[in-house]
């Protein structure tokens, strides 16, 4: 009998099993492939899917003066904050009751509308508990909690912003430790002296553009906290040095975008501290000196040309526009033109104050010496114009020195009619009375003139004539200098060189003989230098039976020998005749150690100010506040 | 035919079973069942503090007479320092009410004292807690301020019929504000993890950069009023280092509490008398 034998294997299979171990070599190196070749950018899509990174500003370096006082800081800003995603089961079951509710009343449901209204009640609730510590009556925005919901969920939302120390403290103590209220803490700028040296500290301002240098997480989607940045003065100079590390969040989410596992924490730190020359008393005297005058006042250390004070009035309160600037506070702040750092950015003819340049300028010329005597008659005629000399009474022939104690227009007038106007523009611009003085502060004016016959002509304004002369002759004319230049001169002039590099950079270490001004020596015998200088004692100390006479004289204090001048600028704003009060001085005459230039505007065209009347005394207090000080010069301090 | 569950499986068949059906339960009933369980508990604790203080009196009965007189004049001294206390303090409040009156200053929030037994103490690194002899029918209210004559306790965080659970000022669950001496601008006080035979500890945030203090010159830090529940200048501890943050915004350090806040056996709760005057 035969039997059929089965056979356990058929060679016509062998095809299919080729077949099949193909696909399965395929279907194995997909495998492979998508799972270790592939491995890395996967796990990038899915990091950048699930994870979203929160960039945390660091707070800003403080700001102290020469003596280590604080001027700008960081306070901290406390609010009371909710975050969204831990309400999450809160607003499912508000939206629950709402729908509920809604189907009993039979009203329509509209699902959207509902979920808002439910996120606005417990976003409510919680302010409300608030409310109930605090005292207040504050309602949520609805559209400002559904803005938060959709654009900054990973945010904490503000129930109440720019908590006082004692709702501070209530909520801290009422609060339990785990409700979702929590106290988000910010850093904003704070000015412990308020509006003293505003200009050159300036404010910062909020941005987004947040560095991230250094935060993991580059590739990941970013949502920043509100960073600052300088809008003006140091805050914009030292933006760079001052900004704060930031610091980062990198946050687990869930496919609905709410946060749910801290992945990663970088901790941000604070930014560099800056030390400036300011003498914080200095600038408080210099300040309360301006009053609520119009003006500014530099002040320079003649050795180093470190600004001790740089004042412009009217000011305004920085911590006014921390951590925001309100609309009125701006418009104030608009309307009394206070914006402008006039120390810097202000331009006003020097007045008689030039005549200082003008007397250097005819010694270094030849076309002067110390006897040369000119005829004071109260007037000048030159050309047909007639220029008026009303700043002495003393008629008759007037000498160099009184010439500049007495500040008498004719004769410096003549002076600069014999010297000419090239000699006195040469002269000026050695002091560098054309170009900014390079000092480390934005918006410094470019914008100075110290005219010359091809200036007058390229304006248009015709042939320079011998009129033209003798007005720069007195400072007055085309010529525009700012309170700055005008210390800087002083303090070059005082070291009996042409320059002084100013600085607000502060370096202790810094040795005063090393420093290099860039300018040189001023070329003039020692007797004439001297000869100036004695002028400018007169103007200050000088007496006429036995009483003071000099233009300055109210600039004088027994004991410290001070070398000054006066000048009275006449100008026109807006149509009206003004008249800007200038004195420029450097002490002690021995040792020069401060050098100063103020300028004193006037705001009424009825009212005239004297630089001697006006702009002297405050000169004076702010020698006076130095000296007592400083302790740097032997006699009578007395603050008479 | 249904399979028998096996006998050493059942435990943990009715254990599941339980927790189930206690997941089901309906809140309202949880919370009840809570209640229930710590009023019924209650009686229990006050019995065991009562036998304890039983015990210690027995213990005293066993000193000598001399011993007795002793304590007895410590006792009267003691009583009569107090008196004089009373006194000056007396005459500050009317000192006090005299100032505000010309300054026209809101009177300060004034307490009502209630001195209360300890009856049971929970100071696991998890719990930081203790239970007190008296709760709502004493005018015990939830949230206020608990302390002894070395400073803070803690706070009411519980109150039951006739005891109340006291949250330590060791607790991470405890925060208040609270100011250096002679430095009104508060700060914010946390217990912290302590771990049983350790000295307590807690933490102090949000202090200022410009506070100094340092080992050899510890600054005590205390109660703040700003914070609504507590007087001032109640000792919480004391601070002798603190740690700039990176931000340089704030400081932090540890503050040393008492130790004898790990033995207390009496407090006083301080009751705000607008609290009582509404109960």
């Amino acid at each position: 009998m035969l039997f059929e034998v089965y056979k356990n294997f058929n060679p016509r299979l062998r095809v299919f099993y080729l077949i099949f171990a193909i696909l399965f070599l395929v279907l194995s190196t997909g495998l492979f492939y998508r799972q270790v070749i592939l491995w890395p950018t996967y796990r990038e899509q899915e990091k950048k899917q699930n994870q979203r990174r929160i960039l945390v500003p660091g707070p800003r370096g403080n700001i102290y003066d020469r003596e280590g006082q604080l001027l700008v800081g960081n306070r901290p800003r406390f609010s009371a904050v909710v975050y969204l995603s831990e309400l999450r089961p809160e607003f499912r079951r508000k939206y629950i009751e709402l729908v509920r509710a809604a189907r009993s009343s039979n009203l329509k449901i509209d699902r959207n509308e509902l979920q808002v209204e439910a996120r606005s009640a417990v976003v409510q609730k919680y302010l409300d508990r608030v409310n109930q510590i605090l005292g207040r009556n504050d309602q949520v925005d609805r559209n400002e909690v559904e803005r938060h919901f959709r654009q900054n969920l990973l945010l904490p939302k503000a129930l109440v912003k720019d908590l006082e120390l004692d709702d501070f403290a209530q909520l801290i103590e009422q609060v339990p430790v785990n409700s979702p209220i929590q106290i988000h803490t910010e850093s904003a700028r704070y000015y412990p002296y308020g509006s003293s040296a505003a200009h050159i500290l300036g404010f910062v301002g909020t941005t987004f553009e947040v560095p991230a240098e250094g935060v993991p997480g580059d590739d990941l989607t970013t949502v920043t906290f509100k960073g600052k940045t300088g809008r003006t003065g140091l805050e914009r100079q030292f933006d760079e040095h001052l900004q704060g590390t930031s610091g980062g969040e990198i946050w687990v989410v869930d496919p609905s975008g709410f946060q749910y596992q801290l992945a990663r924490q970088q901790l941000p730190a604070k930014g560099n501290d800056l030390s400036i020359t300011i003498d914080i008393d200095l600038q408080l005297a210099t300040e309360e000196a301006l009053g609520e005058n119009k003006g500014a006042l530099a002040a320079l250390n003649v050795k180093t040309g470190e600004v001790l004070a740089l004042a412009s009035k009217p000011d305004f309160d920085l911590n006014s526009l921390s951590p925001y600037i309100p609309n009125q506070v701006y418009r104030s702040i608009n309307e009394r033109g206070a914006w402008l750092n006039r120390a810097i950015a202000g331009l006003y003819p020097p007045g008689s104050s030039f005549k200082i340049v003008m007397a250097t300028a005819g010694l270094l010329s030849g076309s002067i010496d110390l006897d040369t005597v000119y005829e004071c008659r109260g007037s000048l005629q030159v050309g047909n114009r007639s220029f008026p000399c009303n700043n002495h009474r003393d008629r008759g022939e007037m000498s160099f020195k009184r010439a500049i104690m007495k500040s008498c227009n004719v004769y410096f007038q003549n002076v600069g009619l014999r010297t000419g106007v090239d000699q006195i523009n040469r002269t000026a611009r050695l002091f560098g009375l054309h170009q900014p003085t390079g000092i480390e502060l934005p918006n410094e004016t470019g914008r100075m003139i110290v005219p010359n016959p091809e200036y007058k002509e390229k304006r248009q304004h015709g042939a320079w004539t011998a009129g033209d002369t003798a007005n720069i002759a007195i400072g007055q004319g085309y010529l525009l200098v700012t309170p700055l230049q005008m210390a800087t001169f002083m303090a070059s002039f005082a070291r009996r060189e042409t320059r002084t590099r100013t600085t607000l950079l502060y370096d202790a270490t810094i040795d005063p003989r090393r420093i290099q001004h860039g300018g040189s020596k001023i070329d003039l015998p020692e007797d004439l230098y001297n000869g100036i200088v004695e002028g400018m004692e007169m103007a200050v100390s000088g007496r006429d039976r036995g009483l003071l006479t000099g233009s300055a004289r109210l600039a004088h204090i027994p004991g410290i020998r001070v070398a000054g001048k006066t000048g009275t600028a006449q100008t026109q704003v807006h149509g009206d005749k003004l008249t800007m009060a200038w004195f420029i001085c450097f002490a002690p005459i021995d040792d020069p150690q401060i050098a100063i230039a103020t300028v004193v505007e006037s705001t009424d065209p009825e009212y005239l100010y004297g630089g001697g009347s006006h702009a002297a005394p405050v000169a004076k207090k702010v020698l006076q506040t130095y000296f007592q000080k400083n302790n740097a010069t032997t006699g009578d301090l007395a603050t008479r | 035919m249904a399979r028998k569950i096996p006998h050493a499986a059942r435990p943990i068949v009715y254990l599941l079973g339980i927790s189930v059906a206690w997941l089901l339960l309906p809140v309202v009933f949880k919370s009840f069942a809570r209640t229930g369980f710590y009023e019924f508990q209650a009686p229990v604790w006050l019995t065991a503090a009562g036998l304890k203080n039983v015990s210690q009196s027995l213990g005293l009965m066993a000193h000598s007479k001399e011993e007795l007189y002793e304590a007895g004049r410590d006792l009267a001294r003691l009583n009569s320092a107090y008196e004089l206390k009373l006194q000056e303090i007396d005459s500050l409040r009317k000192e006090l009410s005299r100032m505000e009156k010309i300054l026209v200053l809101p009177p300060a929030p004034r307490f009502d004292y209630k001195i209360a037994r300890v009856v049971r103490r929970d100071q696991s690194s998890w719990w930081q807690q203790m239970v007190i002899q008296k709760g709502r029918w004493h005018g015990i209210p939830e949230g206020a301020a608990v302390v002894y004559s070395g400073g803070v306790v803690g706070r009411v965080s519980e109150v039951h019929t006739y005891t109340s659970v006291i949250e330590l000022v060791t607790s991470p669950n405890f925060r208040m504000a609270a100011q250096f001496d002679n430095d009104e601008r508060p700060v914010t006080y946390q217990g912290a993890v302590n771990l049983p035979f350790t000295n307590p500890r807690g933490r102090v945030m949000n202090v200022p950069p410009d506070v100094v203090l340092t080992a050899s010159a510890p600054r005590r830090l205390a109660s703040s009023r700003l914070g609504g529940v507590f007087p001032d200048g109640l000792t919480i501890g004391w601070v002798n280092r603190l740690t700039t943050s990176p931000d340089g915004l704030f400081q932090s350090g540890q503050p040393r509490l008492n130790k004898e806040l790990l033995s207390l056996r009496e407090v006083a709760v301080l009751v705000p008398i607008k609290a009582v005057g509404d109960r």
